[in-house]
């Protein structure tokens, strides 16, 4: 128990204590507020153009809407309808997962490939680098328009294999090539993708690989427990990045399928390019059922959401940091 | 290479080498060489073959022919004739010029706030904006077309313009990355100084991090350039506002069947500001690229 | 904080239904004196023509400026059905839209996109029934609703090489699809390495768009819809022996090599370029619209040709000298600013004489009006008048219009595509399907 004499002292105390207290709350505040300043940019266009979108494409989804009238309320009709009685959907999602399953793994495992042929490269390097990733230069436009032509039934690529005699697709217009054609235009971009393996190539620690190898380990041994390993974050990166852009995969079979006539169908030759955002584009800006485009879209984000959730707990198992945290 | 490793490579030169191992690693070397010559070859050859029918006249290019006979190199006059390629080039410089500059404007302070100063709140702000990332653009399309034709202003290239001066995900993670490189003694420093966190921003960390800034405006400048489904949707309807990406699309239906060399050659006018910009700022993209890619 | 959370949500919501809606009102027909003085005004009018065909319609619109000469027009081309719609979506319609698909009338009429013309019919005081044939308001108005006007009109049927067949010792052209069946056998030349030099006929659907499922149907009657839009694909016994000759047709050739050759030619592409198949000699018979006519001509074609109506089931040989009809439609797209005057350059587009006859010589398209119909210019043209046969005869049609557009024929055109490559292994079941497909998407709406 204080004194009469500490009292006062003790009552200072308390009275700087607080003084102190009041001025680090309000540093505290001021420092709330410059920060939420020079967040206020990044607050109102999240505002603008995520939550309110979002919360009215939800709201649209339960109404049939074409923008020229009142979206009438129509409650689950069209959930309903895409799972079904949409006669396209299911096509629609297989040939999307034709991409997630087939076209990214590719893409990953090429990006790899082509890394590791530069990191042997020791004269010349810069110059291979520009090549490689030149082509991810190209707009996507036209580079599919490119690609078209080179694919072209009676075009190069064809000729080149007619002369090797070996068979000649129809490639973009036989269905049954043009995802493998797409794949050639995907694989074309590949440099992006290169360019991030090689530095994680490169950046890997060289007495791993010697003591890998005085442990009498073939190169393919050194590669499967050196290498992929350690570059195991970058595989989990490109391969997340590529579902979550495969999903949304659109512009190259929009162009694909209509420049060989404009009044073809989205997806066309039968529907083998009609891919998710393919048929939500059909649906909501050819056929103007806004509101089913908006379900749609909502389908896609909770499949996105829910894959990459799967994706991020999976890499726990098989990604391995050198830092050691996330 | 790290210190150990030099040493240990330096060891090694100085050591004779037998003839045995030097053939072997010629004949690796020469094997090597020979594989990324070969995927030079396949990367390259497309770009030959667009150039190569940019230079035909229609009618061989619809013919297998693969070498122009004759040269027309007045396919190129002819896309100019043919439509207003310098407008759509000034609306694609506009579009790519503005956004890079939003961007810039907005992302600095928000990847600021982000990464050098504590407040409450941000690791979840942090998540939002990571979580936008993740959004697919399809879910918001809809009401913001519905927006942006309550406000006017389809037609024109406001609506892909304004909102980058608003933030961009991706643009403010890379930012944010980069910031959280700089040594925080610096800014310390600095606030002991008696600077403001403007003051800091702007005269400690924006110099250190001008490598970040020029990759994301290149990045920016990029991508606004071969944009081509915001531009169709919101510009596509009014020619005057049309970008080079919708234009050369467009283009293709210009004539009822498609005129394959005018079609390149227009495709390769739309290329090469971009393959110019590459060669003359290749590091800023590599290093770039690598800073999304391995930091991340 | 939750609370607060979900009022903010909910005013959201409210926010989003509000400035949800369209905008546009229905004003009354007020017309336009076409006699009076008016200030200078400029009209826009979007279509889907291109190259040559658009040099023809902008000429022929010089027209309307004359008759009025406070009137500019600005006449834009290649906008398709989609971009006008995106347009009157976006509130900056064209002043007046013209259409090369009228399948999509249907939907223009039901969700009011294109405005209803009959009260401005009236105004004007235009007699429909005495102005155009019955036939052209079967694809330009739905559920009594007027929400198109023909802007001439198209007929198909069949151009046939003359050289080349003479050449084989053919002297008529074939007028049941057996004979074109045996007849496109003889015509067709081969190689030395087996891939096809003149193709008799191409029975591909997907190479040029005249020759789709819908235009061959024609051949056997066969139905779309019945009375109440209840597709008959299954039921109507026609679409399957269509389906059946077709395939047939294929086969004789063999679908590989008939893609190459349609990929040789340029593939469908070439179809309004001069490198066309059958004005370059390469493809003897084939089924087309009038129009063609006019692009052999201007594209300086050197082939010796004729026209007839197109063959017809041997079993019904009551349908030769029918085929589809129908065409260009023009229409006062909704939320247009000088409704009025965009009324009165619809009705020149669509009802002056001179004009559709002049452009009809230009583009050789059938015209739309019983006047013009008389120009003698067209009916003494022996290539010509076959087209303008076709177009007078009760039987011919175009498909019933639906509110769903053209998807239905969008889906028939991807199964046709699947059934020529011999992936579909029982026909009823593939149609069945299709039905199911376009039955649940009317469902949609």
């Amino acid at each position: 128990m204080a004194t009469t004499a500490e009292r006062p002292a003790a009552a200072l105390e308390q009275a700087s204590t607080a003084a102190r207290r009041r001025r680090r709350r309000r540093a505290a505040r001021h420092r709330q507020l410059v920060a939420l300043a020079f967040m206020s940019p990044w607050i109102i266009g999240f505002c603008a153009f995520y939550v309110y979108p979002m919360i009215s494409s939800l709201y649209f989804s339960f109404t049939k809407y074409d923008i020229l009238s009142q979206p009438k309320w129509v409650g689950l009709a069209n959930y309903r309808f895409m799972f079904t009685s949409d006669p396209l959907f299911w096509v629609a999602i297989r040939n999307t997962l034709w991409i997630i399953a087939i076209m990214v793994p590719l893409q990953v495992l090429f990006g790899i490939v082509t890394a590791t042929v530069l990191t042997r490269i020791k004269r010349g390097l810069p110059f291979y680098r520009t090549v490689f990733f030149l082509p991810t230069m190209v707009p996507l436009v036209a580079a599919a328009l490119g690609f078209i032509y080179i694919l072209n039934p009676a075009g190069p690529v064809n000729r080149v294999l007619g002369v090797l005699h070996l068979p000649e697709p129809l490639w973009f217009v036989d269905p049954r090539w043009t995802k493998p054609g797409l794949t050639l235009i995907g694989l074309w971009g590949i440099g992006q993708v290169m360019i991030i393996f090689l530095a994680s190539l490169l950046d890997v620690p060289r007495q791993l690989y010697e003591a890998a190898e005085l442990e009498g380990a073939r190169p393919w041994q050194q590669f499967r427990y050196v290498t992929l390993p350690m570059i195991s974050p970058v595989i989990f990166f490109s391969v997340l990045i590529g579902m979550i852009q495969g999903f949304q995969y659109f512009t190259q079979a929009f162009v694909v399928s209509k420049a060989g006539d404009r009044t073809n169908e989205v997806g066309y030759p039968q529907d083998s390019l009609l891919f998710y955002t393919s048929r939500l584009y059909q649906q909501g800006f050819e056929g103007f059922h806004m509101g089913y485009a908006a379900a749609m879209s909502w389908v896609m984000f909770v499949v996105i959401m829910a894959c990459t959730v799967v994706l991020i707990r999976s890499s726990r198992r098989w990604v391995h940091y050198q830092g050691g945290f996330r | 290479m790290s210190a150990t490793t030099a040493a240990g490579a330096a060891a090694r030169a100085r050591r004779p080498v037998p003839p045995e191992i030097r053939r072997r690693r010629l004949l690796l070397s020469v094997a090597n060489h020979s594989v990324a010559i070969a995927l030079s070859i396949a990367f390259l050859l497309p770009f030959l073959f667009i150039l190569a029918t940019s230079l035909m006249t229609n009618q061989q290019a619809l013919s297998p022919n693969i070498w122009p006979h004759p040269f027309v190199w007045s396919n190129y006059k002819t896309v100019f004739e043919s439509f207003p390629f310098v407008r759509y080039t000034l609306n694609t410089v506009t579009y790519a010029g503005l956004a890079t500059v939003g961007v810039l404007l907005s992302c600095v302070p928000v990847a600021y706030a982000l990464s050098r100063l504590q407040w409450r709140g941000r690791q979840a702000a942090f998540i939002l904006v990571l979580s936008t990332l993740m959004l697919p653009p399809q879910v918001t399309i809809v009401p913001l077309y519905v927006i942006f034709v309550r406000l006017g202003w389809i037609g024109s290239l406001k609506p892909l313009i304004i909102p980058l001066f608003f933030g961009d995900a991706f643009t403010i993670f890379l930012l944010r990355q980069f910031f959280m490189t700089i040594p925080q003694e610096l800014s310390d420093a600095a606030r002991v100084d008696g600077a403001s966190e403007l003051q800091i921003l702007l005269r400690v960390i924006v110099p250190l991090a001008k490598p970040a800034l020029a990759a994301v405006a290149l990045f920016q400048f990029l991508y606004s350039w071969n944009d081509f489904f915001s531009p169709l949707l919101y510009a596509g309807n009014n020619p005057d506002s049309w970008t080079l990406a919708v234009a050369l699309q467009q283009f293709t239906t210009l004539s009822r069947g498609v005129l394959w060399n005018l079609q390149m050659a227009a495709s390769l006018l739309f290329m090469l500001p971009v393959i110019v910009i590459f060669f003359f700022a290749q590091k800023v993209f590599v290093e770039g690229v690598t800073l999304t890619g391995v930091k991340g | 904080m939750r609370r607060r959370l979900i009022g903010l949500l909910a005013l959201a919501l409210l926010a989003a239904a509000c400035t949800a809606g369209g905008g546009g009102s229905d004003k009354p027909a007020a017309t336009v004196d076409p006699n009076a003085n008016h200030a200078p005004l400029t009209l826009t009018v979007w279509s889907d023509f291109s190259a040559r065909e658009l040099g023809v319609v902008t000429a022929g619109l010089k027209m309307a400026t004359q008759k009025y000469p406070w009137m500019t027009i600005k006449h834009v081309g290649s906008k398709n059905d989609q971009d006008i719609q995106r347009a009157v979506n976006g509130g900056t319609p064209p002043d007046v839209a013209i259409s090369f698909t009228p399948d999509n009338a249907a939907r223009y009429c039901d969700t009011g996109a294109w405005q209803d013309l009959n009260p401005y019919l009236q105004s004007s005081k235009v007699d429909k029934a005495k102005v155009w044939p019955e036939g052209v308001f079967s694809y330009t108005s739905f559920e009594g609703k007027q929400c198109a006007l023909p802007m001439l009109t198209d007929a198909y049927g069949l151009y046939y090489n003359t050289d080349l067949l003479k050449k084989h010792g053919i002297s008529a052209p074939p007028k049941t699809t057996a004979e074109l069946a045996d007849m496109a056998k003889k015509l067709t030349e081969y190689n030395p390495d087996g891939s096809i030099k003149v193709a008799g006929f191409m029975p591909l659907v997907g190479f040029y768009g005249s020759t789709t499922a819908n235009t061959l149907s024609h051949a056997y009657g066969a139905k779309w819809y019945d009375e109440n839009l209840k597709p008959t694909l299954t039921s109507d016994p026609n679409w399957t022996k269509m389906f059946t000759w077709q395939k047939a047709m294929v086969d004789a050739v063999g679908y590989d090599k008939l893609q190459r050759f349609a990929a040789k030619l340029g593939g469908a592409n070439s179809e309004f370029s001069a490198q066309n198949g059958f004005e370059t000699g390469k493809i003897a018979m084939m089924m087309d619209g009038e129009w063609r006519n006019a692009f052999i001509e201007g594209d300086k074609s050197k082939v010796n040709y004729a026209t007839a109506p197109f063959p017809v089931d041997p079993d019904q040989p009551g349908l030769y000298g029918s085929g589809q009809i129908g065409g260009t439609i023009g229409g006062v797209p909704k939320g247009v600013k000088h409704p009025a005057e965009s009324w009165l350059l619809l009705q020149f587009m669509t009802t002056d004489n001179t004009y559709l006859t002049t452009i009809a010589h230009g583009l050789k398209n059938v015209p739309s009006t019983f006047e013009s119909l008389k120009d003698q210019q067209l009916q003494n043209d022996p290539r010509f008048k076959p087209f303008l046969d076709v177009f007078a005869n009760q039987q011919s049609t175009f498909k019933p219009i639906t509110p769903i557009g053209q998807t239905d024929t969008d889906l028939m055109n991807t199964f046709t595509q699947k059934w020529q490559a011999g992936k579909v292994p029982d026909l009823q079941a593939g149609l069945k399907q299709v039905e199911d497909q376009i039955a649940k998407q009317l469902q949609l709406g």
